[in-house]
């Protein structure tokens, strides 16, 4: 425990549950976690998930290496076939396993969301960390339910491995032509440097200050160096929304991009013809 | 709300009194703009970038015979292109990629004396100078793209146009040429950097916007003496999944991870095509290729025996 930590653990203990969301029952630590209703049915759905996933990949032993650490690497478990549609199935060759790891996964993940949003509430702090961490499962829903389900299959998720689906990623992206001509993918890129970007300036821009302090250093020394060198200091807080903004963005806009792919648009080059056909220097 | 306040009370700093305000962000981030501090080296590098851009827009020009709107309708596809692979690594005619050279020349120079002014400037305010040197990752990663690759290749061809779509055509092109880059281990670390930055950028930020009625976000403080607002923000890491930072070690961690990724990157890059010509072979011999490609409707086989 840490030093201040009794304290927070007696107030979070006289906090009243809410039962029908779950939030605030078993409210209880073990070791350093929390565990809580939200964390008993992520740890039971996570459990299942990766056992399954294990299972199927390292002990069966896919790739008939032998070798558990080539199986989790190379391994992976199919998305269903085509044939089945948005289907259920229960047979194994056709994408079972696939259907149910996934089901698993969205579960643990919406629980986690759900037991941040418990120790938010406990800690009577604002709601923003599980707010960003459901804009990551939002991804996670959008590529593996949501785009599947629009375009009526489930062969359209990605294969469950570590680099299967990196090769996933790489063929989608030459399946609608040329995925950098995609605008909100272009964004979404620009956005993840920019997140690079941001992140660093703000983690040197502390260290600069922080730590082990020269006499007499305080944030005016940040503010004017900010000035001297940009012309701006963002300040504060608004260095913290820059940063919560620029990563949820990041993230909306690639959920954009991937989904309008297959759906509305079959081939990002083709998507530009538009441009030299628009009204004011078109048969220029 | 803007912390502004709190600064403009304590100090009776100069630069407070010249000011000017952009008031309508009030509420969202602190308004106060410069006053901006130029400098010898803030002369030279950003004299430097102007011939660059002069360089590259009067050349966009030049290729649209001069004509506004053409200019601007194909602006995103305009591009300075590199000398051709027959020029090696001489200096080309100024038409045939001369242009390329000098402005490359020039942004790398005032790349350079914008590092020296940001170092400078961190002395005179009296902190270390924690960002200009970050700043070298960033930079070795373009040096790497734009010099120590094309050098090692024998021709500035390898480096990419100077254009909107000519970066997008150079990556595209530049991982198909080397077997996929996504099977490069640099690539997949620098890739694990850059959304690990995403990630922790949003986790960061989450936190300290959660707990600001508490003063969380005031880090310099903090990190010398902590309140309830970081213990707050320890707290909910530690009981979420066990491990938290401090308002120090969290800073840390942030520059480490996109050091990690602008690092990784530019090894990729440097590796690529002397010492690793394909990538997608170098994954085939290491054995971590899948026995199948999934492609939507169908399996490829992957690696020929």
């Amino acid at each position: 425990m840490l030093s201040f930590e009794a304290k927070y653990r007696r107030e979070a203990i006289d906090t009243p549950a809410i039962p029908l969301l779950g939030l605030g029952l078993f409210k209880l630590w073990i070791g350093r976690f929390y565990v809580g209703f939200w964390g008993i049915i992520a740890l039971l759905f996570g459990t299942i998930g990766a056992s399954i996933w294990l299972w199927r990949v390292v002990l069966l032993d896919v790739t008939k290496s032998g070798n558990p650490l080539v199986n989790f690497v190379r391994g992976q478990i199919e998305a269903p076939s085509p044939d089945i549609g948005t289907h259920f199935t229960t047979d194994p060759a056709k994408g079972f396993w696939w259907l149910v790891v996934v089901a698993c996964a969205t579960i643990t993940f919406i629980s986690w969301m759900m037991r941040q949003l418990d120790i938010s509430r406990i800690l009577k702090m604002g709601y923003q960390v599980p707010l960003a961490f459901s804009v990551a499962i939002s991804a996670w829903v959008t590529i593996q339910i949501i785009r599947p389900i629009l375009l009526g299959s489930w062969a359209e998720g990605f294969p469950l491995g570590v680099l299967a689906h990196l090769d996933w990623l790489s063929t989608f992206g030459y399946r609608f032509y040329n995925f950098y001509y995609n605008p909100f993918h272009a964004l979404g890129v620009a956005l993840l440097f920019g997140s690079g970007f941001v992140l660093a300036l703000h983690g040197a821009t502390i260290l600069s200050a922080a730590g082990k302090k020269k006499e007499g250093v305080t944030d005016h020394n940040i503010n004017t160096f900010y000035w001297d060198f940009l012309g701006y200091s963002i300040g504060e807080i608004g260095i913290h929304r820059l940063a919560f903004w620029t990563a949820l963005m990041c993230v909306l806009l690639s959920n954009l991009c991937l989904v309008l792919s297959g759906t509305l648009v079959q081939n990002w080059s083709a998507f530009w013809n538009f441009w030299n056909k628009l009204p004011f220097w078109s048969g220029f | 709300m803007a912390t502004q306040v709190q600064t403009r009370r304590d100090s009776a700093d100069w630069r407070l009194n010249k000011r000017f305000y952009v008031k309508f962000i009030e509420g969202l981030a602190d308004t106060q703009i410069g006053p901006l501090y130029i400098g010898v080296w803030g002369v030279l590098a950003i004299a430097f970038f102007g011939m660059t851009v002069f360089l590259i827009l009067f050349g966009y020009l030049a290729s649209v015979g001069y004509n506004p709107i053409r200019f601007v309708r194909e602006f995103f596809v305009l591009s300075i292109e590199p000398p051709a692979p027959s020029y090696g690594l001489k200096m080309a005619p100024l038409a045939q990629g001369g242009y390329w050279q000098i402005a490359t020349f020039f942004l790398t120079l005032s790349i350079v004396f914008w590092l020296i002014r940001i170092w400078s400037r961190a002395i005179a305010n009296n902190i270390r100078p924690t960002v200009p040197i970050i700043f070298t990752a960033a930079i070795f990663l373009y040096a790497a793209i734009y010099i120590i690759h094309p050098i090692s290749m024998g021709t500035w061809n390898e480096a990419p146009g100077h254009g909107l779509r000519a970066q997008l055509v150079w990556a595209n092109a530049f991982s198909i040429k080397y077997g996929n880059f996504y099977y490069n281990p640099f690539h997949m670390l620098s890739i694990f950097g850059l959304l690990g930055s995403c990630l922790l950028l949003a986790m960061h930020g989450a936190t300290i916007l959660a707990t600001i009625p508490l003063n969380s976000h005031r880090e310099i403080d903090e990190a010398e003496h902590s309140t309830a607002g970081t213990h707050k923000a320890q707290l909910i890491w530690r009981w979420v999944m066990g491990f938290n930072a401090t308002a120090t070690s969290i800073h840390t961690w942030a520059a480490a991870i996109v050091v990690l990724a602008m690092v990784a990157g530019a090894l990729g890059v440097i590796l690529t095509g002397k010492i690793e010509p394909d990538w997608f072979h170098w994954a085939c011999r290491a054995g971590i290729v899948p026995g199948v490609i999934q492609a939507g409707a169908g399996n490829v086989p992957a690696c020929l025996p």
